[in-house]
């Protein structure tokens, strides 16, 4: 695993000839070593359909390779940075919220609207993050950013978890999310609590949820 | 009974096994099992609680959050404390109170001159009876201990809650001189006397009397 947490707010990341990896533009703090970094015109790999897909969704934070030999330290913002690793599974993301992954991660677009039906499409609307999300899956790690803290909660058949679309962050593993609602009619009218959206996620994997209702 | 636990210093966590809890509004994060999630007017008290809150401006918008698992709490990725209650009584503002315990009883108190120089107004908020509850800090909080022979003086921006046998007075420190001139951005402070500990954020909120 070429990456490495400093502090809670910087990674850094280990290149070595042959291997590459991905970040958001202008997230890099400093490097060490030979190290060249190159725009990508459309964020990540992963061939003409993925490229297609990003246009669509508008899920096209600018992204750029880095390549060389040496190490490379990443951060954005002042955000908290979150190290989360790949076994096989896939990771769901907002790009806007991807600091810098693995090169050896495959990357794409997943519809959000497929999931959960109607209630699937005004996810987006609610959570303010878009139709589409960024995947990656494979084997190796991503860094991404959180506003405060991080904490994982693991998701297990039977037991799903509900998370404030404004705290949600990432997900990984055999998930399935879609909008719930903890109200009744009633109480949507007159007297919220504040939460009266939430995203129920249920399968097996884990959650990752943010100590805030900001967004990046 | 309602178990409260930190997870990492700025996620609360709460176990509910069918009891109920007052939170912030819409601070929770994330939650498993059944919960219910129901605004309470005025913040508890019934009429009269609802009535004082609205004079006094002490305004706190709470939920009452009742189910059976665990319900996560942030806000603002403010870090989070926790405070046991012992038959006793907390003073705290109303913007650093997260979660109580449903068992607790909440009520608004005058504050005196101290409310109106740390921009916080003229009540604070009190939560009496015993269990657990969860208060806010810019910064991780220090508790700081008073007794009768070492009486203690806080900047009002700083301070968030106190709890104990404790008289607070509001205090100036500065001569006309430092007032016009020179001043050390100390100029008002909220003494402490008496038997209690005392709540203090290592950040200063934009205060009247504060060095802006």
């Amino acid at each position: 695993m070429p990456f490495r947490e400093i502090n809670s707010r910087m990674v850094e990341a280990t290149v070595a000839p042959g291997q590459k990896l991905y970040s958001q533009r202008g997230a890099m703090l400093a490097y060490r070593g030979e190290v060249s970094f190159t725009p990508n015109s459309v964020g990540g790999r992963g061939g003409l359909m993925s490229m297609v897909g990003r246009r669509v969704a508008g899920e096209a934070t600018p992204m750029m390779t880095v390549e060389g030999s040496g190490t490379v330290m990443f951060g954005h913002g002042g955000h908290h940075v979150q190290l989360i690793g790949l076994t096989g599974d896939t990771l769901c993301v907002e790009a806007d919220r991807l600091l810098a992954f693995d090169g050896t991660l495959s990357q794409g677009t997943l519809f959000l609207g497929s999931q959960g039906g109607v209630m699937g499409l005004v996810r987006g609307q609610v959570s303010g993050q878009g139709l589409f999300t960024t995947t990656l899956s494979g084997h190796g790690s991503a860094a991404v950013m959180a506003h405060g803290g991080v904490i994982e909660l693991p998701i297990v058949p039977g037991r799903p978890v509900h998370v404030d679309p404004q705290a949600y962050v990432a997900h990984h593993g055999d998930v399935q999310n879609k909008l719930s609602t903890a109200l009744g009619w009633r109480d949507m009218v007159g007297r919220g609590s504040g939460e009266a959206f939430q995203l129920e996620l249920s399968g097996s994997g884990a959650v990752y949820v943010q100590a805030s209702e900001e967004k990046l | 009974m309602a178990t409260f636990r930190l997870q990492g210093s700025k996620v609360l966590a709460v176990d509910l096994t069918g009891d109920a809890v007052k939170a912030k509004n819409g601070s929770m994060v994330a939650y498993d099992g059944r919960m219910a999630f129901k605004k309470l007017s005025g913040g508890g008290e019934g009429v009269r609680g609802m009535v004082t809150r609205r004079i006094t401006g002490e305004q706190m918008e709470v939920m009452e959050v009742k189910g059976q698992g665990t319900c996560w709490f942030a806000d603002r990725a403010t870090e989070i404390n926790l405070v046991g209650l012992d038959g006793d009584k907390l003073f705290v503002e109303s913007t650093n109170l997260l979660c109580a315990e449903g068992s607790l009883r909440t009520g608004t108190s005058f504050t005196g001159l101290r409310g109106g120089a740390s921009g916080q107004g003229l009540f604070t908020t009190t939560v009496e009876g015993s269990g657990q509850v969860a208060i806010m800090s810019d910064g991780p909080a220090v508790l700081l201990r008073v007794t009768p022979q070492y009486p203690l003086s806080v900047d009002p921006g700083a301070y968030i809650a106190h709890q104990g046998d404790l008289r607070q007075k509001f205090q100036s420190g500065v001569t006309f001189r430092s007032f016009v001139g020179e001043g050390g951005g100390e100029a008002f402070q909220i003494r402490f006397e008496g038997d209690g500990l005392v709540y203090v954020q290592p950040s200063e909120r934009i205060t009247v009397g504060g060095d802006a």
